[in-house]
């Protein structure tokens, strides 16, 4: 997959899967989390992730990638490796009639924090981990027989209000709960399970995280739209576990362009450099991107950043993917890479090409490779305004 | 006071003249009809259109302006079939526009005309080159140069009207000749115009039997054409790029 003569993921595997050997009933709280997987859709299998023997808010660490930019690959792989995921095999119609374990899946995930659960599985869950570009990885799995939770879930009001309500669109809800401070981790897990729209379904938990981060970013866009141009042109720059981010913001209409550049070596790659750009503008985006799930996931920092600070603006954005990111993480990573950017102190150029070459500098991959293939950056130099001849005459 | 009926072909087609440059428009209202001046937010397209009150079967306005959610009153106009007829009217009490249509009634909410964008300051432009050609052949051209790249441009050599495009590897010409035109005003014209906008503008231009393209040198164009059977205009304005050297 990355290139690399000895697959460097394989061999830490081979740490963590000197586990203590499972028994059919787990018992551990919650962080809370849910998975639904996509294979078989609809019919998928489905239900709550729960780290034996962990206790109350020592679980909340397992499933808030929020606090992870501090915590080494390895650490998170390993954190991960712990959470044993429930699975029924479940219609995605059924959220509408829940049967008892789906109902008690979904009391769970109205909850803000962990949530004691006991499990009992078909058969001793089987020593596993899995990997995937969007969705956080995963440790033991085995097929449910029953399952119970043992303590009354913690339901923010708001959740409350929205998940009763069945009258309101699932992009509604979304965006209610948003504006309410429910986390989108939070958002998603309600989202995957079935507890928000009108006609509920269960959501894989791969296709929850993008269309969250879609609903809530197209929301903050279509408020940026009318807020007033930003006057300066900043560049934020900042990362983690190997995912870079270059980040300029600039004087204009609301435009958005990502381009991706995974080096040699890093995971996914192969052994050449591979550059992919997706972009969108106040003409709306059309259709879902080429980049997949890290396009919205990286846009939605900059949304918020804007949104704050009430200002419009067009915003050019590079993510380097070095040898460092030697394991998919999951989109969350693109995520927090991109808030750990917009957190650092913005500096200030005179014009766009200092700030592309003062960017250049933070980025191993030539401008002279990327610099190119910017539809955004060829449209602010190429492209006349019509206030441009309103002054001739 | 606002109510009119009109037939929704003719409804659509303001619609969609106006929302391939903004989401939201200002419609305007006045006894003569309506008119809707728009910029889009990047100020590179400009829409300016007036639909006399002939072209409805029905028209009462008192002066006005209707702040109008554009995608969603294309949407709702889409239920309606071919040549039926749509009734505009004005909720001025709940500052709604109720829209009727064979039995089905739908309100929707009006914008506050002030959170929609100015209307802009119209370039004066006077601009050498006139093309009158039908709106099908323009659009044949738009769609040939989208094949080979993201902008295209458009030239007047002698008594023919050209459009190029052309990419790293690929290069497409269209040379439309005096006779396959309506009309033609020979002058110095030659500019580049990106296909984003003029692929937008060209679902409203292309089905109008005459187009007139207005051109100059590194100039904005200005692309005309009649809707409602005559009895409506519409006019974009769109900016130049530059040409790489």
């Amino acid at each position: 997959m990355c290139g690399r003569p000895v697959c460097p993921i394989l061999e830490k595997f081979k740490t963590f899967s000197r586990f203590p050997a499972l028994s059919d009933n787990i018992f551990g709280a919650s962080p809370p989390s849910v998975f639904v997987g996509r294979y078989g859709y609809p019919q998928v299998s489905a239900g709550p992730l729960v780290p034996p023997d962990v206790d109350g808010s020592d679980a909340a660490i397992f499933d808030n990638s929020q606090s992870w930019s501090n915590l080494s690959i390895e650490d998170i792989i390993g954190l991960r490796s712990r959470l044993v995921r429930s699975n029924m095999r479940l219609n995605v119609k059924d959220a509408a009639v829940p049967d008892i374990m789906l109902q008690k899946s979904q009391e769970l995930a109205l909850s803000e924090v962990p949530v004691d659960t006991e499990v009992w599985f078909h058969k001793p869950p089987r020593i596993d981990m899995r990997f995937d570009s969007v969705t956080t990885p995963m440790g033991p799995s085995g097929e449910v027989t029953k399952l119970d939770i043992t303590q009354n879930p913690v339901v923010p009001r708001h959740v409350d209000k929205v998940v009763y309500d069945t009258d309101v669109r699932a992009v509604d809800a979304v965006g209610e709960l948003y504006s309410s401070d429910i986390s989108v981790d939070h958002i998603t897990r309600l989202l995957s399970i079935g507890l928000l729209g009108k006609q509920r379904k269960i959501v894989p938990t791969r296709w929850s995280i993008t269309a969250t981060d879609d609903m809530v970013g197209k929301k903050l866009s279509n408020d940026i739209k009318y807020f007033p141009e930003i006057n300066d042109i900043l560049v934020y720059s900042g990362g983690i576990h190997g995912n870079h981010f270059e980040i300029l913001v600039f004087p204009g209409a609301y435009a958005y362009e990502l381009i991706e550049i995974w080096m040699p070596k890093a995971v996914w790659s192969g052994g050449n450099v591979t550059l992919e750009a997706d972009r969108e503008d106040h003409r709306k985006k059309k259709s879902y991107s080429n980049l997949g799930g890290g396009y919205y996931a990286a846009r939605l920092p900059v949304l918020e950043y804007l949104h704050r600070t009430r200002r419009c603006a067009s915003i050019f954005t590079i993510r380097e993917i070095t040898p460092d990111y030697w394991a998919p993480l999951g989109v969350w990573v693109v995520r927090e890479a991109a808030k750990q950017a917009m957190s650092s102190v913005p500096m200030r150029f005179d014009s766009i090409d200092e700030a592309l070459m003062d960017m250049s500098a933070r980025i191993h991959t030539s401008i002279d490779r990327w610099k190119p293939v910017s539809w955004l950056l060829d449209r602010k130099t190429k492209q006349k305004t019509l206030m441009d001849f309103v002054h001739k005459y | 006071m606002f109510k009119a009926i009109i037939e929704s072909d003719k409804l659509k087609e303001m619609i969609e003249a106006v929302s391939s440059i903004v989401d939201e428009g200002k419609l305007n209202l006045s006894s003569d009809g309506i008119s809707i001046k728009a910029v889009d937010p990047a100020n590179v397209a400009m829409v300016s259109l007036n639909l006399n009150s002939d072209a409805f079967e029905e028209f009462n306005a008192s002066e006005g302006e209707l702040g109008v959610d554009l995608k969603r009153l294309g949407d709702i106009v889409d239920m309606a079939q071919k040549a039926e007829m749509v009734e505009l009217e004005l909720d001025e009490e709940q500052h709604k526009l109720i829209i009727r249509m064979s039995g089905l009634t739908y309100k929707i909410a009006l914008l506050d005309p002030a959170s929609i964008r100015k209307e802009p300051k119209i370039p004066q432009l006077e601009l050498p080159a006139t093309i009158v050609l039908s709106g099908n052949d323009l659009k044949r051209a738009v769609k040939a140069a989208e094949k080979v790249s993201d902008h295209m441009c458009m030239g007047v050599e002698g008594e023919t009207f050209y459009l190029e495009a052309e990419s790293d590897s690929d290069r497409m010409r269209l040379d439309i000749v005096k006779d396959q035109l309506v009309s033609i005003i020979p002058g110095d014209a030659r500019s580049l115009f990106s296909l984003d906008y003029l692929s937008d503008m060209i679902k409203a231009a292309g089905k109008a039997n005459e187009v007139t393209v207005e051109l100059g040198r590194d100039f904005p164009t200005k692309i005309n054409f009649q809707i409602a059977n005559g009895n409506g205009d519409v006019s974009y304005l769109l900016a130049p790029r530059i040409e790489s050297d």
